[in-house]
This record gives C-alpha cells, sequence and structure tokens, in this order.
C-alpha cells in the first residue's frame, strides 16, 4: 500500500473520529494534519498507538468498506456466487448481515479470534501470512489492518439500530475541464442521515469509463491522457455511486463564428454545434446527392435505390427533394420489415423453446405493428399486458417465453426503461443505485401473469398455451423470502385492486415517464440506428456512470418524440431532415478523431439481412429460403432456424445464445472469404437470367452497362475515369461482353462502397 | 475423378505461383513454410492445438472404453471385449486398433456429472459449465462460451485461416457466446470423401480459372474508389476490412495455404489408412488444418444416442470411428505433431447400465446416465498407457478419482496453454471464470 494512501485512509479514520467527538490517536498536534499522517504513515511503529477507548468501530462503517476497497468482496473473488475457497461474501458488501455472519459465525468461529485479533484467519489471510490466493491485500503495519485488528479485539460490533445511516456519497465537483497531462485529485464525501459528512476518498473505488482519455488511479487522482475527448468518472463507496464529467477539449481555438455560421435547420442541429464547440470540433461538409439516396434508402427501408430510381433521383432539380425523398420512402412497405427487424432481434425467442408456431405470431405481430406505425407507447403496452392465445397474439408469446415474473421484469426494464436490472436480481448492482429490492418491487408486477393451455415441451413445444391476469400470486424476496408488494424503481404506483391487472398499473407508470428514461431509450434506439452510434452506448443502458455524450440532445429527442405522441416515423423523419445527418463521414482538420460527437456521419456495415437483399438486388437473382414463399427478402425471415450461410457469416442474433441479441458490425475474414468465393453469390453473378446475363445480351453499350451496375450497387454514375478503365474490357463477341459484366459486378460487390452504409 | 479437380491441372498451380509472385511475397506463405520448418526442427516448440471429437448423443461406456464383462447379462450386453497393452483394461472387442495402441492413449473413466439430456450435457461438456436454467433435450443454448471459441479468442490464428472448425456442422454449444460472432466456429459441411468436396468459400468457385480470379482482382482496384480514413483515430471500417481482403487474396491465391485444405494431396495410402468414409476422411482434414496453424478443430459425428439398435449399431459405428482416430494419432505422432496436439474423444454423458427397450421400440438399447462416462485422451504430452478412475462393478457410477466436466475443460485448457482461472467480463462486466473449478486431471499433465 502507498504512504499516500495510508494517509489519506487516516484522515479519514482522523476525521470520522471527529464526527463522534472523540480523538482518535493519542498524537501530539505537530504542524498539519496531513503532515502527522504522513509521518505516520512512514514509521509504523508510531501508529501502533492504542486509539482512544472509547472509539467504537462498527462492522457497518469500518470493516465493510474496507473489504470493498481491498477486493475481498471483489466478483471475482469471495464476492462471486459460491465465494472462493468455503468463504463467501455479498458482492461489494451489500448484504452486511451474510457477511458478518460469513466473518463472524461460519468456520467453527476461526476467521476472528478476538482474544488475540492477530491470529484470526481474517487477518492472516489478508495478511498473507498464511497462504492466501489473493495475495497480500492488507499491509500489517497499514491502519487499514489496524481497523480491522481493533474491531476484532472489540469484540466485532455491528452498527447499533440508531446509528446514523450513510445516505448518499458526493464527489466534490461534477465536471472537470482538464488539458492533456493535467492531474487532479477528486474527493468523495459520504453523507449520514443525522446530517454529518465523512471524507471517505480513501475508501472508494474509482473507474473511468475511457481510461485512454482520462484515467484515475486508486487513490482518486484523474490524469488526462494525450486525446482530446470525455470520459466519465465513477466513484463507488458502499453501494453508493457519484459520478463526474471530464473533458478535454481540442487543442487550439476555433473562431465562434464558423459555429455561427452552420445550418440550424432543427434542433438536432443547434444541440450538436453546442456541443462541438465546447470540445473544439469542427463538422464534416454535406454530402453529395448520391451518398444522400443511398443513405436514406438503407436507413429507412434497408434497401438500395434500383438503378431508375437513382437516375430519377439524381436528376430531380427540385432543391427539397431530399426532404421529399424521405418522406416518401417512410411510406414504402419495406419500412415495417426493415424496422420490426430490430424489435425481432430484441424480442425473437428460441423456437425450440416456445414453438415454431408461437416464433412465428410473435414475428407477425411486430411486422404488423410497423406495418400500422402503431405509436410507440401503444406497441409496448400491447406487449407489457398481453394476453390470448400465443397462436393468436403474438405479443403473449413474451410470456410464454418468460415464464417467472424476475425474467420477464428484467426484460422490459431494459428494453422499454434502459435500465439493466439483471445484476441486482442476486446482488445490488455493481454500478448502480439498483438492489434486491428494486429488482422484486419491479417483478411483483408480473406475479399475477397466470397461464392456461400446453406449456413448453422442448425441443418441438407446439402446443397453445393461453396468457391471462390470475386473481392472485406473489413474488418472494430473493434474499428475505418474503412476498414483495409491486413498486415502480422511482415515483410510486396507485394500489392495485384484485380485479385490476397490476401490469396495467406498470405500464401507466413507465409511459407516465417522471424520470424520461421510456421516451430516451426509445429515441436513442431510433437515433443509433440512423447515426450509427447510440447517444447512449450500449442503447438500452442509461445510468448515471454510462451517460449520453450529449444530454440536451436525447432529451430534446425524447421530448419531441413524446410530442409527436411517439409515433416513430415521425421522429425518423426529424432526424433526417436535420443537417446533421446529412454530413460527410470523411473528416477534416479538426474531427478525425470524433467518434461519438456526430460531427461527421459514421460508416457501418450493412446488416446480414440487408446485405444479402443487396446481392440479390444488384445481381438480380432472389434467395431461396426455406419455409418461406418464392422472392421472399431475407429481411422478412422469421427465425434463425432457417438456415444461411450468408446470414451466418455476417452475423444475425441467434436465439439459442443468452444473451441473444448480438449483432456484429465488425468485418471478418469469414465475410471477405463469402463475398468473394461462396458458390451461392458465384451463381448469382453467373446466372442465366441474372441482370448480368440480361445486360451482356442486350444492345446496350459497355459503358452504358457499367452504368447500370454502378447505379444499382453505389446508386452513382461511374466517373470518366472509371467509364475509360472498364469499357476496354468488354470485347465484341458475346461471350467476352458475358464475361466483362460478370467481372465488373463482382468487382462492385467486393468493395467498401457497397458493404457500408457511407 | 482426378485428384486435381480443386486444382485444375498445372495450368492453376503455375498461374497461382505468378499471382503469388505479383503479390510480392505472401505473408501466409512464409508464414506456412516458417511453421513446417519450425514443427521439423522443434516439434515441441509449435504452439498447442486440439481436436476434439465429439460423438453427438451420448456414446455408451459400455461399449467403448469400459466395458464390464463381469457384469450380468443384462448389464454387460452383446459385445466381447479385447484386452489392451495395458494389463488388466479391456476395451470393445471392436475397437482393437485403439485396443492396441494404449501406450499412446489415456482414458478416464470417471468424468461425472447431473445433466441428463442432450442440451444441458453438450453444454456442459463443450463448455465446462453447467446450463444456468434447466434445459430440454432438443435444446440448443449457450450461457458460456465454448472450448473453441476460447481458444480462437486467446491463441489467435495463422493469418487468414478461421481459427475454429468444426466439421460437418457446429455443435449445440460450440458457439462463441459473450465472446462474440468472431469466435464462432467456421463450419466447413460437406462430405470429404466425396469427389466433388471442397471447403466452401476458401477455394475459387470451380468454374472459375485463375487468370481471371486475377483479371477481377485488379477490376476490382481499379473500381475500389471509397476514400479510406487514414486517421487511426477514426477507427474507419473500411480500413479494417481492407486488412481481410488482403489476407482472403493471400488465402486463394496461396499454394500452402490452399493445400492445407486438400486432402487430395495425400497419398492414398494415408487416405486409406483413415478410412474411406466421411468421418475418416474429415478426421483427415483435421490434420491438415492442425499442420497449417489452426489451433482447435471440432469432428462433430452424430449418431450415438443408442436407445435402441445398440448392438447393431455398435457394430457398424465402432470399426470406422476407432479406425480414423486410430489413424490420426499415429499420423501426427508421425508427422512429429502430437508432441503438441490433443486429440479427445466424448460425447454428453454414458448410458444406462441396465438394458432397456423403450416402448415404442423393438430392439434394447442404452438409455442417458450422466453418473459415469468415458473420455479418451492423447497428445500434446499426455502420458499414454493409463486409466484414470473407476466406475463400479456394474458401471452404475464413477467411484474412483471422481472428476467433474469442469476438470476435464480446465485440463484441455491447460493443454492449449490457456488459463482456466482466468477471469473475463461480459458485455455487462460481470467477471467470469473460465472454469469455476481450474483444477485440471493431473495424471494427464504429465
Amino acid at each position: 500500500m502507498s504512504p499516500s494512501r495510508h494517509a489519506r485512509l487516516l484522515s479519514h479514520l482522523t476525521r470520522s473520529a471527529l464526527v463522534c467527538g472523540i480523538a482518535l490517536y493519542t498524537i501530539s498536534p505537530r504542524g498539519s494534519l496531513g503532515d502527522d499522517a504522513l509521518q505516520l504513515a512512514a514509521a509504523p511503529a508510531k501508529a501502533e498507538v492504542e486509539p482512544a477507548a472509547s472509539l467504537r468501530l462498527t462492522f457497518e462503517h469500518d470493516v465493510q468498506p474496507i473489504l470493498t476497497a481491498a477486493g475481498c468482496n471483489a466478483g471475482a473473488c469471495h464476492g462471486k456466487q459460491r465465494g472462493q475457497n468455503g468463504f463467501q461474501l455479498s458482492l461489494l458488501g451489500f448484504d452486511a448481515d451474510f457477511d458478518y455472519a460469513a466473518i463472524v459465525q461460519e468456520a467453527q468461529g476461526r476467521r476472528v479470534f478476538p482474544a488475540a485479533p492477530q491470529n484470526s484467519l481474517l487477518l492472516r489471510k489478508a495478511a498473507a501470512d498464511m497462504p492466501h490466493g489473493g495475495g497480500r491485500r492488507l499491509d500489517p503495519a497499514g491502519p487499514l489492518y489496524a481497523v480491522v485488528r481493533r474491531w476484532i479485539a472489540a469484540g466485532m460490533p455491528r452498527r447499533a439500530a440508531d446509528d446514523p445511516t450513510l445516505e448518499g456519497i458526493t464527489l466534490d465537483r461534477a465536471e472537470h475541464v482538464l488539458v492533456p497531462g493535467e492531474q487532479r485529485p477528486l474527493r468523495v464525501t459520504a453523507r449520514f442521515s443525522d446530517g454529518s459528512t465523512r471524507d471517505v476518498t480513501g475508501v472508494t473505488a474509482f473507474q473511468s469509463n475511457e481510461p485512454a482519455i482520462v484515467a484515475v488511479d486508486e487513490a482518486g487522482v484523474i490524469r488526462a491522457g494525450d486525446l482530446a475527448g470525455e470520459a466519465t468518472v465513477m466513484a463507488r463507496y458502499m453501494g453508493e455511486i457519484a459520478t463526474c464529467a471530464t473533458m478535454i477539449p481540442l487543442a487550439g481555438d476555433v473562431d465562434r463564428a464558423i459555429y455561427d455560421a452552420l445550418p440550424r435547420w432543427n434542433f438536432i442541429d443547434e444541440l450538436v454545434w453546442n456541443k462541438l464547440a465546447q470540445l473544439g470540433i469542427t463538422p464534416s461538409p454535406a454530402v453529395d446527392d448520391s451518398t444522400f439516396l443511398r443513405r436514406a434508402y438503407l436507413d429507412v427501408i434497408g434497401r438500395l435505390p434500383s438503378a431508375d430510381e437513382a437516375r430519377t433521383f439524381l436528376a430531380d432539380g427540385d432543391p427539397d427533394k431530399r426532404a421529399r425523398l424521405v418522406d416518401h420512402l417512410l411510406e414504402r412497405s419495406e419500412y415495417a420489415d426493415h424496422w420490426a427487424n430490430k424489435w425481432v432481434d430484441l424480442l425473437r425467442p428460441n423456437p425450440y423453446r416456445v414453438g415454431i408456431k408461437a416464433t412465428l405470431s410473435l414475428d407477425a405481430w411486430l411486422r404488423d405493428a410497423f406495418r400500422q406505425n402503431m405509436p410507440y407507447d401503444q406497441m409496448v403496452r400491447r406487449l407489457v399486458t398481453a394476453e390470448g392465445s400465443t397462436w393468436r397474439n403474438g405479443a403473449a408469446t413474451l410470456f410464454r417465453d418468460r415464464r417467472q415474473p424476475d425474467e420477464i421484469a428484467t426484460m422490459v426494464s431494459q428494453l422499454f426503461l434502459g435500465v439493466r436490472l439483471e445484476c441486482a436480481k442476486c446482488h445490488h448492482h455493481p454500478f448502480e443505485v439498483w438492489g434486491q429490492d428494486d429488482f422484486y418491487g419491479l417483478a411483483a408486477y408480473f406475479a399475477r401473469v397466470g397461464r392456461k393451455g400446453t406449456g413448453l415441451s422442448p425441443p418441438i413445444s407446439g402446443g397453445e398455451e393461453i396468457v391471462l391476469t390470475v386473481p392472485s400470486g406473489t413474488v418472494k424476496h430473493g434474499r428475505t423470502g418474503e412476498p414483495v408488494e409491486p413498486k415502480p424503481l422511482f415515483g410510486q404506483t396507485p394500489p392495485c385492486g384484485p380485479d385490476e391487472d397490476p401490469r396495467d398499473v406498470l405500464v401507466d407508470w413507465m409511459v407516465a415517464d417522471e424520470e424520461g428514461y421510456f421516451a430516451q431509450v426509445a429515441a436513442n434506439r431510433i437515433w443509433a440506428a440512423i447515426m450509427g452510434r447510440g447517444l447512449v452506448d450500449p442503447v438500452d443502458d442509461l445510468r448515471a456512470t454510462n451517460p449520453p455524450t450529449n444530454a440536451p440532445l436525447l432529451e430534446a429527442l425524447a421530448g419531441e418524440l413524446r410530442r409527436v405522441e411517439y409515433d416513430q416515423k415521425k421522429l425518423i423523419r426529424t432526424i433526417m431532415a436535420s443537417y446533421v445527418y446529412q454530413l460527410s463521414s470523411l473528416p477534416g482538420e479538426r474531427n478525425s478523431a470524433d467518434t461519438r460527437n456526430y460531427s461527421r456521419h459514421y460508416r457501418q456495415r450493412l446488416r446480414a439481412e440487408v446485405l444479402l437483399d443487396a446481392v440479390c438486388d444488384v445481381t438480380g437473382v432472389p434467395e431461396s429460403f426455406d419455409a418461406m414463399p418464392p422472392d421472399a427478402r431475407a429481411v422478412e425471415l422469421w427465425t434463425t432456424r432457417i438456415g444461411s450461410l450468408f446470414l451466418d457469416a455476417f452475423g444475425r442474433p441467434d436465439p439459442n445464445q443468452d444473451p441473444p441479441c448480438e449483432r456484429i458490425a465488425d468485418s471478418t475474414v469469414v465475410q471477405t472469404l463469402h463475398m468473394m468465393n461462396a458458390p451461392r453469390i458465384h451463381e448469382k453473378v453467373v446466372s442465366d437470367s441474372g441482370r448480368a446475363a440480361e445486360l451482356a445480351t442486350s444492345e446496350r453499350a459497355p459503358a452504358e452497362i457499367a452504368e447500370e451496375l454502378y447505379l444499382a450497387a453505389y446508386a452513382r454514375y461511374p466517373t470518366d475515369d472509371e467509364r475509360a478503365a472498364i469499357v476496354p474490357l468488354f470485347g465484341e463477341d458475346s461471350a467476352s461482353r458475358r464475361q466483362a459484366t460478370e467481372d465488373l459486378m463482382w468487382a462492385l460487390l467486393n468493395t467498401p462502397e457497397f458493404l457500408f452504409k457511407d | 475423378m482426378s485428384r486435381y479437380r480443386n486444382c485444375e491441372g498445372v495450368t492453376r498451380r503455375n498461374c497461382l505461383q505468378l499471382g503469388l509472385g505479383m503479390l510480392g511475397g505472401s505473408g501466409m506463405a512464409q508464414l506456412l513454410r516458417m511453421r513446417a520448418q519450425a514443427s521439423e526442427s522443434a516439434a515441441s516448440s509449435r504452439p498447442a492445438s486440439c481436436i476434439l471429437i465429439w460423438m453427438d448423443g451420448g456414446p455408451s461406456h459400455f461399449e467403448t472404453f469400459d466395458p464390464k464383462p463381469e457384469a450380468p447379462e443384462e448389464i454387460r450386453g452383446e459385445l466381447g471385449t479385447l484386452a489392451t497393452r495395458i494389463p488388466g483394461v479391456h476395451f470393445s472387442e471392436h475397437m482393437p486398433k485403439l485396443a492396441a495402441m494404449t501406450d499412446k492413449l489415456a482414458v478416464i473413466r470417471s468424468v461425472r456429472h447431473d445433466q441428463g439430456n442432450h442440451g444441458a450435457g453438450n453444454h456442459y461438456m463443450m463448455t465446462g459449465a453447467p446450463p444456468r436454467i434447466p434445459v430440454g433435450c432438443g435444446a440448443f443454448v449457450s450461457f458460456h462460451p465454448s472450448m473453441g471459441s476460447v481458444a480462437a479468442h486467446e491463441l489467435g490464428a495463422p493469418e487468414g485461416l478461421p481459427a475454429y472448425f468444426s466439421m460437418p456442422s457446429m455443435s449445440r454449444s460450440g458457439g462463441p457466446n459473450f465472446l462474440g460472432a468472431k469466435y464462432a466456429p467456421f463450419v466447413v459441411g460437406g462430405d470429404p470423401n466425396k469427389d466433388d468436396f471442397r471447403v466452401r468459400d476458401v477455394a475459387l468457385p470451380s468454374e472459375l480459372s485463375d487468370e481471371r480470379f486475377l483479371g477481377r482482382r485488379d477490376l476490382r482496384g481499379v473500381v475500389d474508389r471509397f476514400v479510406r480514413i487514414a486517421d487511426e483515430a477514426a477507427a474507419d471500417p473500411a480500413v479494417a476490412l481492407d486488412e481481410y481482403y488482403r489476407q482472403s487474396y493471400d488465402l486463394v491465391t496461396s499454394p500452402e495455404a490452399q493445400r492445407a485444405f486438400d486432402i487430395t494431396l495425400e497419398s492414398e495410402a494415408v487416405r486409406d489408412s483413415y478410412g474411406r468414409n466421411s468421418f475418416g476422411q474429415r478426421a483427415l482434414l483435421a490434420r491438415r488444418l492442425v499442420e497449417a496453424g489452426v489451433p482447435f478443430v471440432t469432428l462433430y459425428d452424430g449418431g450415438w444416442d443408442h436407445h435402441s439398435e445398440i448392438f447393431p449399431a455398435m457394430r457398424k459405428r465402432l470399426p470406422v470411428f476407432e479406425g480414423g482416430i486410430a489413424a490420426l494419432i499415429e499420423d501426427l505422432q508421425q508427422r512429429g505433431l502430437l508432441d503438441s496436439t490433443l486429440v479427445v474423444a466424448l460425447g454428453e454423458f454414458g448410458r444406462t447400465p441396465k438394458i432397456s427397450t423403450l416402448s415404442g421400440r423393438n430392439s434394447p438399447g442404452r438409455d442417458h446416465w450422466a453418473n459415469a462416462m468415458s473420455i479418451l485422451f492423447a497428445g500434446c504430452g499426455t502420458p499414454g498407457g493409463q486409466v484414470v478412475g473407476a466406475t463400479d462393478r456394474k458401471g452404475y457410477a464413477a467411484c474412483e478419482r471422481i472428476l467433474s466436466p469442469e476438470n476435464f475443460a480446465s485440463t484441455v485448457y491447460r493443454k492449449l496453454g490457456i488459463d482456466p482461472d482466468k477471469i473475463y467480463y461480459t458485455p455487462n462486466g460481470r467477471p467470469v471464470h473460465l472454469v469455476s473449478n481450474p483444477e485440471p486431471i493431473a495424471e494427464l499433465m504429465g
């Protein structure tokens, strides 16, 4: 342990003693407190000075923070589910009763030995005086060790019922603007129910979400790296969390007039420019018509514009044509399948578990919801309160798949509130305020979900099940075993009568959206799908320790979604009507490192289904899927049991995996090999009924063939250079024309300009 | 059929060499050459690989590595036994080749667990972790990364090659779970015993000439005008894609790389020794992949779920199965690869001691039984000539040196140089031990 750590701990102890109005150590006052502390740390013998007899150490206030600070109760050590080598503590000390019993009562009392505290197993292991897998966690000469030793000697006292309780912690500042290389110490203060405070910096754990930008050490000193950027630093003390935002603006001044001159087409632009100005970043210019066209098609309907559609748009002289295009696309039928697909990713159950028919009915339900443009709040209400047959109401399949209140509660809170509660099922959430009471309180809204009919019988599970609300049912607390009343995560809900469905009460509370979570997570999902990265990332993980990159923008988007009464198309239109949406992906001087503030568009590889459909469209040869009608598109597939090597190579969520919602955006060698050589793709390129054959046998000149293929794959005309390089490849005879057309098609399909949305 | 159907004769090879020269020297080719040289000079310095033979369905321990000839008739079954080179140890009478090479083998007879259905048993043995919730027989579940995905993650692959192969299909829980799809197995379907077999995507479509492929490559260079963002901080995915295309070209144009996939380059004698059947030829392909530096290959062998007709089925299957494995081990040894290649064969569980005839079935079989199972180990420093643990006299339960799937998985990881006590973090930030009990089976560690 570093001397500074000793000093800080000592200062912590001293302060706590001062809070209690007693002297901690009988040290002679000489110089400042800090000097004394340092001296004591440097000379361990002196730290052995006996404390005042009246000082009462307690397990909760003094020992548990040390167990956490020393890492004893970490998830990888004694805090894991079955403990480590027979010694188990609650994760990060959330359960004082459990930990006290483990230390004082278990193992025949060998862990503590008040008559000779230094012989306690707890201390001998922690000091590595005995073999200890975790090594030395406490320095026997240090003050942390001394506190535990004195606590044991005092007979292991616990907190008295009327002692003040910890109410929260505070960081001395909420924001830090730093220059590269700058260091700054943080200070953490704990607040107690009697109004007292304590400096707990020395026994607080710190973490940065972007250590490369701003790192934080165990002493709570933040250190700016070399790069401009932002990071959030979290402090955690006994289940309480505090965060501060840190920022390193880009070096050099930017003339304010540059920002003032930027277009402001709607509120999005203003809020993005504000953030860029803070960071000293300047945005990229807007894209040309071709890039906009391809981007908009892919975003709204998940397909490429046809060659003819591209020609028409590019020839259109109307200055308003981009906005008109977006309006037109939102009315196209492909919109529903493309956007429903994003929800199918999240909700699709394992067909081996719930059965094929229930899987199909949920899939159809979601597509129908998007076809009708069902307002988002209504969609959520119908899902969360679903009743009836899993064969007739696809939404009810959720309750066939998730059978326990705790399973459905975690899903509902993550998807619709952006709150990840699953940690809190078994232990206090390590990065958040949520605990087991919150978890079981939310689960209790689902206690009265009943089922009739045929339950699960994997792997076929073919039966029909009816979901309904039954008059009674309870959820028991995971730790205490006591029945738990429904309780929302914050605020209150009205009591629920026996004739009412508690799920209705829950959805009323969710949609009322006091804290803004409901609309924010929905708006963030839509923003992320279009802009390539969520304002909060991952999109459904809203918490203080994972703040949005632009909080005012997220709030404004959420407000807009509420204003348009959760009409998702309207929010999509608003986002796409911003100038920010039209920015080029290519950076300028002052934004190449920006990957989160939308100063440029972020390139995305096309999703597996979109890409496969694009390959089919460009080659003119549809895919043939099992269990689907002829000419079905990949985006219409209703189960991952429909085999496709292409979709597997490019990644699709597999509901057999838990968690299932994995969508990889990466490229891999497997993917590039597949695009280059896969027999199915080769067949499409050389098919006699495909586009290459049709073009080659037509009357078109080589330049026209190239133009057609460029428009179909890239939504742009070839440049003069490209034409000049391509035309000579075409010979006079038909075989040569055919081969040149096929080769050009293959080459276009194998470029990033095809594989990415730019 | 020509032996060169994948290569279209000499023209192709000349052309590919030309292509190789045009690439200005292939990293892949050099790497493979270096690996080949390294393996000749110092076999033990080769990085470790694993060939996992998955006997899907749960093979009977009675009819394979743990026969009970002294047990009553309703337990011992119809098959006889054969003495091995280990005094007192017998195998099934239909495994003469393995019985004759037990000096190279170690058999574990005492792994047991508590998951009696296929979905759960597969998960436990493929990942070393029990399923988190009860799952059914038909379940395809994954709560934890499979050994193959972990090996891919930890050990990487020779450039351009996938790190984890599964042939001819993926085993149920053989996926990557939270490690991400990048570490999913590269599935090579098809039957390598057929003349038209080719490893998907790594070879050019058969009617495409080399000249034409190289022409396409040049043409791609012409049409690829997409501007790359040079600044690394921009994390341009198009830049990463370039690297994957480079590796793919290397793989397709490098004769050495192509050879890794081409079992037709083996002599007829070698091909015959593995058995002219799909399992044997797949085992041969696995050896070639390991030779090329692939760290993990799963050979999925279905149909070991013998609820009925167990005896005729075993008589038919065992020779194919043991012939392929015996040839694989011999071949690895002759090439100096056995010291760095772990071969394991197992299924989900063992089978019931009492022979039963389920309702609706006409002939006897054995049912699922997780209280005992046998696992075959060879190579990678595994001391041969030993049997670890034992079941009771009637084969009901492991009774000596009782071991868990965790011990099994930890042994595989240790042999591959991976610490089974390693902690991974899931995307949610939850710490997960690779194996909850990181104790390998000491007898196998040498």
